[in-house]
C-alpha cells in the first residue's frame, strides 16, 4: 500500500544545489553560513527556553566550581543518586532506545515502511546520548577524572559501570556512523557519503549489541543494591526488565517526537510521507503494545518469583500497582485499541502515558523505592537547581535537534545526487 | 464525542494517582520497626482472641469484662457461663459446649452463648450486654493487650493453706489438693507422703519422662492444662467456703491471685517448708562411685529455693533414682556425675551455684573466672574436696576474719597512663575489706571462700601458686600483661586494657556507679579513677618487628590521603 | 656484571614471574604488604567496649579528620544519639540500650572479603588489597556506585567540596605498610579491638564464645555475612538489637552481578550472527548484488 502511494510521487530532476567543499576554508565559510539562525528568532518557544537555558548554564558552572551538595542538589549519604542519574541518564537512555529498535526493524528485518523516520530517530538517539548521557559529567563528583576508564588509569574490567561507560562511548560512535551519511549529504561530500553509507549495516549490528548490553547494564548497576531497593522492585532479573522496557520506551519517544516534528517541521515533509505517517504510527503502536504486554507479564512472574506479593497491600504496593497497571497495562491496551481503530490520537496519548511510566519506573530504582525505609526527613527529592539544569539540558538538545533538522536532510528528501547514488 | 475532554480527564486522574501514590511512598513507615502494643492493666478483664484456634482474626479481639459479669450474674453463680462437671465441680472454661472442632463451630459457640444470654437478659428487662458485632469486636480493642502475670503459689501460701485447712477440718489432709493419677485404676488417687507439684502432671508444655508422659496425655485429653487445673482446684474450693459464708476464704477475683508480685527467696526464708518427712541432712554417697561422699544440707537448700521444682525438676524423688552412675532412659541418659555437675543446667548443683555467682555481689570477681567445668578444666583436688569431703558431718564454715587481711598494701598507685592522666590511686585494702564483708554475709560464699587468699584470686587471677618461687605475694598485673601491643600475639591483653577491663568490668558487674562504663551522671567517668593532666598526650606503645616503639597520640597522624 | 650473575638474576626474575613469590621467601618477609597471603582484620568484642570514644579521636588524628571532643560530658550527650559514619568520621561508637544493659558498639567499614564497592568501581579506585584493606584511590571519578553497592552504607561522599573524595575507614593502610596497627586498636583501653589475620581473630572469637556461651550469642557477625568480612563482631545480645542487619545473606555482593557479566560475551558473539543471518534471510532475490545500501534502494524504487 505504501509503495503504491510512493509511486504517485513524481520525482523531478533537481538542480544540484549542494555545497562544493574543496578545502578547509570552503568548509568554514559554509559552516559560518549554516550557523546563522534562520527565520524568526523571537518565537514564543525561544523566548521561554532561552532564559531557562542561560540560568541552567550559570548553575552548571556553579556546580562545577562548588561541588555537588546543597543547594545545587539534594543528594545525601543515603541517596547518592538523584534526578541527574535517574532521569537524565537512565531514563534518557531508555528513551533513546527507539534508535536501535527501529534500526533493527529497518536494516535487519528490512521493514521498509519505517524507513521514513529512521534518520530522525537515529538523530534523536544520538543527541539523547550526547546530551543526557553527557549530563553524567555533571553528576560525577570528580568529573576531571572522567576519561580515566577510557585511558586505562586502572581498568575495572569486571565492573558493570566500566561496561556501561565504554558502551555509551562506543554506541555514540556507532550512532554517529549511522547518521553520518546525512551529514555527508549536507556537506555535499559525495565520495564520503558512499563510504559512510556502506558502513551503516556494520554500525547497526554493533549498535544493537551495545544497546542490548547497556540498556540492561544500567539495571545491573542497581543489582548490588539488593537490600536497599524495595522487594517489589528488586529482582535479579532487572536487566531483562530494563531491556524490554527500553523497546517500548524508545518507540513511545519516537511516536511523541515524530508527532511534534511533523507539526513543527511539517513544511519539510512531502505529502506522501505525511499520509504514510499514520501507517508508521499504527505499526509502532502494535510493537509497543506487544512489548508492553510481555513486560507486564514478566513483571507479574517476577512478583511471584521473588515472593513479593505480600508487600502489595502497603503504600509501596499501591505505588507499584499504579506503575504496572496504570502506566503499563492501560497504555498497552490503548496502543492495541488505537492500532486497531487506526486512531492516532489515542496512540499519541498512550505514548505520553508510557513515557511518564518509564520515568516513574526509572526513578523508583534510583531514589523512590531505593532506601525506602529511611525516615521522611532523610529522603531525597530534586532540588530546584537540579530541575533547572535538567530542563536546560533538554532544551539545549531540542535546539540542537532543530538546528540539524532545519539544515540537514533528516526529514526532507536527500539531495538528488544522493538518491541516485548506489 | 469530545475526545480532548476525555484525555484531559484521564490526565487529571493520573496526576491525582501519582500525587497520592508518591505521598504514600514518601511517608511510608518502614515495616522494619513494628511497634509493640503495650500490655494494659488487666482489671479483671480478659482478652478473647484465641489465635491458636482462629489464626489471624477477621475482626478485632473482644475485651471481656469478667468482673462486671460476675457482679451481674451473682444470683445465677458461675454455672451460668461455666460448665459443671460431675460432683458439682465447675470447670472454668468457656463456652460451655463446642459442637465440632472447626473454627466456625468454635466461633458459633462463643456467639451463641454470649448473644443468647444478652438477649435473654434484655427480654427479662434486666441490664444486658451488646448483641451487635462491633459492640464487642471494637476496633479500639486492637490497641489493648491484656496478659495476666502467673500466680505463684509459693511456700508462704502453702503454709497458710496447711494451717487454715487444719483449723477447718481438724487434721492434716493434704489430699484436699494433692492427688495422683493412677494409670491402672484410671482415676485420681491419693497416698500420704507422695505429694508432688501440680506442674509435674499438668504442665503440658514440657517434655517429660515415659511415666509422666502417659499421665500428661490424660491431662491433655481432659483439657487440664496448668491454667485450667489450677483454676478448677483453687476456685472450686474457694467458692465452696464462700458459699458457706466463710469470709476468710481465698479470692475468686482474677487480679487478687494474679498480682504480678512475687516474694523473694529472702522473704520466703522465714516461712517453713512443706513437711514430707524429708531429711534435714543427707550424706550423698553412691556405691561404686569414684568420689568420696558429699554431706548435703537439704534444709539449708530448701530455704534458698523458691520451689521444690528448682532441683527436683520432674518428680520429688532423689536424684539417683533416675540418674544412675551410668545413666538410664528415665534420667534422659544423664548419669549421676553430670546430673550434679552440669554447668549450664538449672537443676544441677554446679549449675545453680554458677547462677548464684552471677548476682551482682558475686559477679564482680566471678564474671572473669571461667565457670568450673569438670570436663574441661582439670580441677584441682582441693576444689573437688570442698564438697566431696567424705565426712558425714558438714563442714562448719567460719567467716574470714578481718584481721587476716590487715597486712596488705593500703593503696596502690597505677601510672600506666602517666602522660595523659594523673596516677590513679587504688584503695587496695578498702576493696579487700568490702569483699570480705560480702563474702561473710553470704552463706554460700562463706562455705566456699575458706580463707582470705581465695578472695585475692578475684583480681590476681590465674596465678599458679605451687609453681611460683615467691609464694608469699600474689603476682602483679605487669608480671604477665605487657605494656606494648603485641602484633604477633594480638589476643594477649596488654597492661592498659588489663587494668581497664578488670576495674571497669568489676564496677559494671557489681553496679558500682563510680567508675562504671554506663554511669554518666557523675560527669567524668574517667575522672572517677584518674584526673586528666592538662595538655598531656597519651603514650602508645606497640611492638614493631620485635622492638618496642613508643609514640604519643598526637604523633599518630599518618595521613592516608591519596590526594 | 659477569655472565653467571646475570643468569642468576635473570633466572630468578623468570621464576618469580612464573610462580609468584614461592621461590623467593626472603622478599616476603621484607615488605609485608604486597606479599600478604592472608586478610587482616579486627575482632570487635562489643561486650568489652566502655564507650570512651578514644578510637574516634585516634582515627581522626591518624586520618587528618576533624578531631572530636571526647570529654566525658560531651560523650554523654553524643552517645544519646544514634550516629552513622560520615565523610568526616570513619568510625563512631553508638550506645544501644538492651535487656543486658547498655552496649557500646564501634561501627566502621567492615572490609568485606569480596567488597561490593570494589566490584562496582570502574577504575579500581576502591580496591581490596592483598592484606585485606579496602582502600580508596584518587583516580576515582566520583560516580558513587560504591555507595549504592555497599550493603553497610559505608562509603561517604564529600558533597560539600568542589574536589570531593570518597571517605571511609581504610583499616589504617598507611600505618599497616609501615608495620603499625590501626590507630583505633592502638588506643583502645579495654582491647575491644583485636587486630590480626582473619584466621587468628576468627579463632579467637570462636574461643571466646565457647569459653563463655552464656555471655555471647553464638554468632560472629561477619564470619559469613556477605561472604565474610574482615571486621568480626561478638555480641551478648542478638545482633539486630545492636543495629546490625540480619537480612544481608551470605552471598558475596559481587556475585549478584556476575550473571549479567557472563551474558556480555555471549551477546557479543550471538547477536551479530543472529542479526546478520536475519538480514540475509530477509533479503529479496531481485535485490541481490546491491549490498547493504538500502537507503538508495528505496529511493530507486520510488523512481520507477
Amino acid at each position: 500500500m505504501a509503495g503504491e502511494k510512493l509511486d504517485t510521487v513524481a520525482i523531478v530532476e533537481e538542480k544540484d544545489d549542494s555545497p562544493k567543499i574543496k578545502n578547509l576554508s570552503d568548509f568554514w565559510t559554509f559552516l559560518k553560513k549554516e550557523l546563522k539562525p534562520r527565520g524568526n528568532i523571537a518565537t514564543p518557544f525561544n523566548l521561554i527556553s532561552l532564559p531557562i537555558m542561560i540560568l541552567g548554564y550559570i548553575f552548571i558552572v556553579y556546580r562545577l566550581a562548588a561541588g555537588l551538595g546543597k543547594p545545587i542538589t539534594n543528594l545525601n549519604q543515603d541517596f547518592p543518586w538523584g534526578l541527574w542519574i535517574g532521569f537524565d541518564v537512565v531514563t534518557g537512555v531508555a528513551f533513546a532506545g527507539g534508535a536501535y529498535v527501529l534500526c533493527f526493524v529497518v536494516y535487519i528485518l528490512r521493514a521498509e515502511k519505517y524507513h521514513a523516520i529512521i534518520r530522525a530517530t537515529v538523530l534523536n538517539g544520538f543527541l539523547a546520548y550526547l546530551f543526557y548521557a553527557g549530563a553524567i559529567v555533571l553528576d560525577i563528583g570528580r568529573w576531571w577524572n572522567i576519561y580515566n576508564p577510557m585511558i586505562g588509569n586502572s581498568f575495572g574490567v569486571n565492573a558493570v559501570m566500566f561496561l556501561v561507560a565504554w558502551h555509551f562511548f562506543l554506541y555514540m560512535l556507532a550512532e554517529l556512523v549511522e547518521f553520518s551519511p546525512t551529514i555527508a549529504e549536507w556537506l555535499g561530500m559525495k565520495r564520503l557519503r558512499k563510504i559512510l553509507g556502506s558502513l551503516t549495516l556494520g554500525a547497526v549490528v554493533f549498535g544493537i549489541c551495545l544497546s542490548t548490553l547497556h540498556q540492561s547494564g544500567l539495571a545491573a548497576l542497581m543489582i548490588m543494591a539488593k537490600n536497599k531497593i524495595h522487594p517489589l522492585w528488586y529482582t535479579e532479573f532487572i536487566p531483562i526488565l530494563y531491556f524490554v522496557s527500553s523497546i517500548f520506551a524508545g518507540l513511545s519517544m519516537v511516536i511523541f517526537e515524530g508527532s511534534i516534528s511533523h507539526k513543527v517541521f511539517g513544511d519539510q515533509i512531502d505529502e506522501a510521507h505525511h499520509k504514510h505517517y499514520d501507517d508508521i504510527l499504527v505499526g509502532l503502536a502494535r510493537i509497543c503494545s506487544v512489548a508492553m504486554f510481555g513486560y507486564f507479564f514478566l513483571k507479574i512472574i517476577l512478583l511471584v518469583h521473588e515472593h513479593a506479593v505480600p508487600y502489595l497491600n502497603s503504600p509501596m504496593g499501591y505505588w507499584f500497582l499504579l506503575e504496572i497497571i496504570g502506566f503499563v497495562l492501560v497504555p498497552c491496551f490503548m496502543f492495541a485499541h488505537g492500532a486497531q481503530q487506526r486512531n492516532t490520537s489515542t496512540i499519541k496519548f498512550a505514548a505520553v502515558i508510557t513515557m511518564i511510566g518509564i520515568i516513574i519506573n526509572r526513578l523508583n530504582y534510583t531514589f523512590i523505592a531505593y532506601n525506602w525505609y529511611v525516615p521522611l526527613s532523610q529522603k531525597y527529592w530534586p532540588a530546584p537547581m537540579e530541575l533547572i539544569i535538567t530542563a536546560s539540558i533538554i532544551l539545549t538538545e531540542i535546539w540542537a535537534f532543530r538546528w540539524i533538522v532545519n539544515r540537514m536532510p533528516v526529514l526532507k528528501e536527500p539531495p538528488a545526487w544522493a538518491r541516485k547514488l548506489h | 464525542m469530545n475526545r480532548k475532554l476525555i484525555y484531559f480527564l484521564v490526565s487529571i486522574a493520573y496526576l491525582i494517582l501519582i500525587a497520592i501514590g508518591l505521598y504514600g511512598v514518601y511517608t511510608v513507615e518502614a515495616t522494619l520497626h513494628v511497634k509493640e502494643t503495650p500490655v494494659a492493666e488487666p482489671q479483671n478483664k480478659i482478652s478473647i482472641a484465641h489465635t491458636e484456634i482462629f489464626g489471624k482474626l477477621e475482626r478485632p479481639q473482644v475485651i471481656f469484662d469478667h468482673g462486671k459479669h460476675v457482679e451481674a450474674m451473682k444470683a445465677e453463680g458461675c454455672a451460668a457461663c461455666h460448665p459443671v462437671k460431675k460432683d458439682n465441680v465447675i470447670s472454668f472454661d468457656f463456652p460451655k459446649k463446642v459442637k465440632g472442632k472447626s473454627k466456625t463451630d468454635a466461633m458459633n459457640a462463643f456467639h451463641d452463648e454470649c448473644i443468647e444470654c444478652h438477649k435473654k437478659q434484655s427480654s427479662e428487662n434486666k441490664k444486658s450486654g451488646p448483641v451487635t458485632c462491633a459492640d464487642c469486636h471494637n476496633k479500639k480493642n486492637d490497641k489493648i493487650k491484656i496478659k495476666y502475670p502467673i500466680a505463684e503459689f509459693d511456700f508462704s501460701y502453702h503454709d497458710k493453706h496447711v494451717r487454715k485447712l487444719k483449723e477447718k477440718i481438724g487434721k492434716d489432709d493434704c489430699g484436699q489438693c494433692h492427688h495422683f493419677y493412677s494409670l491402672e485404676e484410671k482415676k485420681l488417687v491419693y497416698k500420704e507422703g507422695t505429694e508432688e507439684s501440680c506442674y509435674y502432671c499438668h504442665d503440658l508444655n514440657k517434655k517429660r519422662g515415659p511415666e509422666l508422659t502417659a499421665i500428661t496425655k490424660v491431662s491433655a485429653e481432659k483439657g487440664l492444662t496448668i491454667k485450667n487445673a489450677s483454676h478448677q482446684q483453687c476456685l472450686n474450693c474457694h467458692l465452696k467456703y464462700q458459699k458457706q459464708g466463710d469470709k476468710e476464704t481465698g479470692p475468686t477475683e482474677c487480679i487478687k491471685c494474679h498480682t504480678g508480685k512475687y516474694k523473694t527467696v529472702e522473704e520466703l526464708s522465714k516461712v517453713s517448708r512443706p513437711d514430707r518427712k524429708q531429711k534435714d541432712r543427707i550424706f550423698i554417697s553412691v556405691e561404686n562411685s569414684k568420689m568420696k561422699g558429699v554431706p548435703f544440707d537439704h534444709k539449708n537448700h530448701e530455704m534458698t529455693s523458691k520451689t521444690c521444682r528448682s532441683c527436683h525438676h520432674e518428680t520429688l524423688k532423689a536424684c539417683k533414682e533416675c540418674h544412675t552412675l551410668t545413666g538410664k532412659p528415665e534420667g534422659n541418659g544423664i548419669n549421676l556425675a553430670n546430673a550434679y555437675h552440669q554447668v549450664f543446667s538449672e537443676h544441677s548443683c554446679t549449675g545453680c551455684h554458677n547462677k548464684n555467682k552471677q548476682t551482682k555481689e558475686c559477679a564482680g570477681c566471678h564474671y572473669a573466672i571461667p565457670v568450673m567445668d569438670v570436663d574441661s578444666l582439670n580441677p584441682k583436688k582441693d576444689t573437688c574436696n570442698t564438697c566431696h569431703s567424705g565426712q558425714k558431718e558438714k563442714y562448719s564454715a567460719a567467716p574470714i576474719p578481718m584481721s587476716s587481711v590487715e597486712k596488705v598494701k593500703k593503696e596502690i598507685e597505677i601510672k600506666v597512663l602517666e602522660n595523659e592522666y594523673e596516677p590513679s590511686k587504688f584503695p587496695h585494702l578498702e576493696v579487700i575489706k568490702k569483699l570480705v564483708k560480702i563474702s561473710n554475709d553470704n552463706k554460700m560464699a562463706t562455705y566456699f571462700h575458706r580463707n582470705a587468699k581465695t578472695l585475692c584470686e578475684g583480681c590476681h587471677h590465674r596465678s599458679n601458686i605451687s609453681a611460683e618461687a615467691q609464694q608469699d605475694t600474689p603476682p602483679n598485673c605487669k608480671n604477665c600483661h605487657m605494656v606494648a601491643y603485641d602484633r604477633k600475639n594480638p589476643n594477649k591483653t596488654r597492661l592498659l586494657s588489663a587494668y581497664h577491663r578488670q576495674c571497669v568490668g568489676c564496677h559494671d558487674q557489681m553496679q558500682i556507679k563510680k567508675g562504671s562504663s554506663f554511669n554518666f551522671e557523675e560527669g567524668d567517668r574517667c575522672g572517677a579513677c584518674h584526673k586528666k593532666k592538662v595538655g598531656g598526650p597519651a603514650e602508645i606503645i606497640t611492638m614493631k618487628n620485635d622492638r618496642v616503639v613508643k609514640q604519643n597520640t598526637t604523633n599518630i597522624i599518618n595521613v592516608w590521603h591519596p590526594e | 656484571m659477569d655472565r653467571r650473575n646475570f643468569l642468576k638474576i635473570f633466572g630468578s626474575g623468570v621464576a618469580t614471574a612464573a610462580t609468584g613469590n614461592l621461590l623467593n621467601p626472603a622478599k616476603t618477609n621484607a615488605s609485608e604488604d604486597n606479599q600478604a597471603t592472608e586478610f587482616y582484620g579486627i575482632l570487635v568484642d562489643t561486650t568489652r567496649c566502655i564507650g570512651c570514644r578514644r578510637c574516634e579521636k585516634a582515627c581522626a588524628e591518624a586520618n587528618g579528620l576533624p578531631v572530636p571532643d571526647i570529654d566525658e560530658l560531651t560523650n554523654k550527650s553524643v552517645l544519646e544519639k544514634m550516629r552513622r559514619t560520615s565523610d568526616t568520621q570513619y568510625t563512631i561508637i553508638n550506645r544501644y540500650d538492651t535487656e543486658k544493659g547498655p552496649i557500646y558498639v564501634p561501627k566502621r567499614c567492615m572490609h568485606c572479603n569480596q567488597p561490593g564497592c570494589a566490584a562496582a568501581c570502574l577504575v579500581k579506585a576502591m580496591r581490596k588489597r592483598p592484606s585485606g584493606h579496602v582502600t580508596w584511590d584518587a583516580n576515582c571519578i566520583g560516580c558513587r556506585l560504591c555507595m549504592v553497592s555497599c550493603p553497610f552504607d559505608i562509603p561517604k561522599f564529600e558533597y560539600t567540596k568542589a574536589m570531593p573524595r570518597i571517605q571511609k575507614c581504610n583499616l589504617c593502610y598507611d600505618r599497616y605498610k609501615k608495620g603499625g596497627i590501626p590507630a583505633c586498636v592502638e588506643v583502645c583501653p579495654t582491647q575491644v579491638l583485636v587486630f590480626g589475620t582473619r584466621r587468628q581473630i576468627l579463632e579467637e572469637g570462636k574461643r571466646r564464645i565457647a569459653a563463655d556461651p552464656d555471655k555471647y550469642v553464638n554468632h560472629i557477625y561477619g564470619e559469613y555475612e556477605v561472604g565474610g568480612t574482615s571486621h568480626l563482631y561478638l555480641s551478648s545480645v542478638p545482633f539486630e538489637q545492636i543495629g546490625f542487619r540480619k537480612d544481608l545473606g551470605t552471598v558475596p555482593y559481587p556475585e549478584y552481578s556476575t550473571g549479567f557479566l557472563f551474558a556480555v560475551p555471549f551477546i557479543f558473539v550471538l547477536w551479530p550472527i543472529a542479526m546478520l543471518g536475519i538480514n540475509r534471510a530477509t533479503k529479496k532475490d531481485d535485490e541481490s548484488g546491491h549490498g547493504e545500501n538500502h537507503e538508495n534502494k528505496e529511493h530507486e524504487k520510488g523512481k520507477h
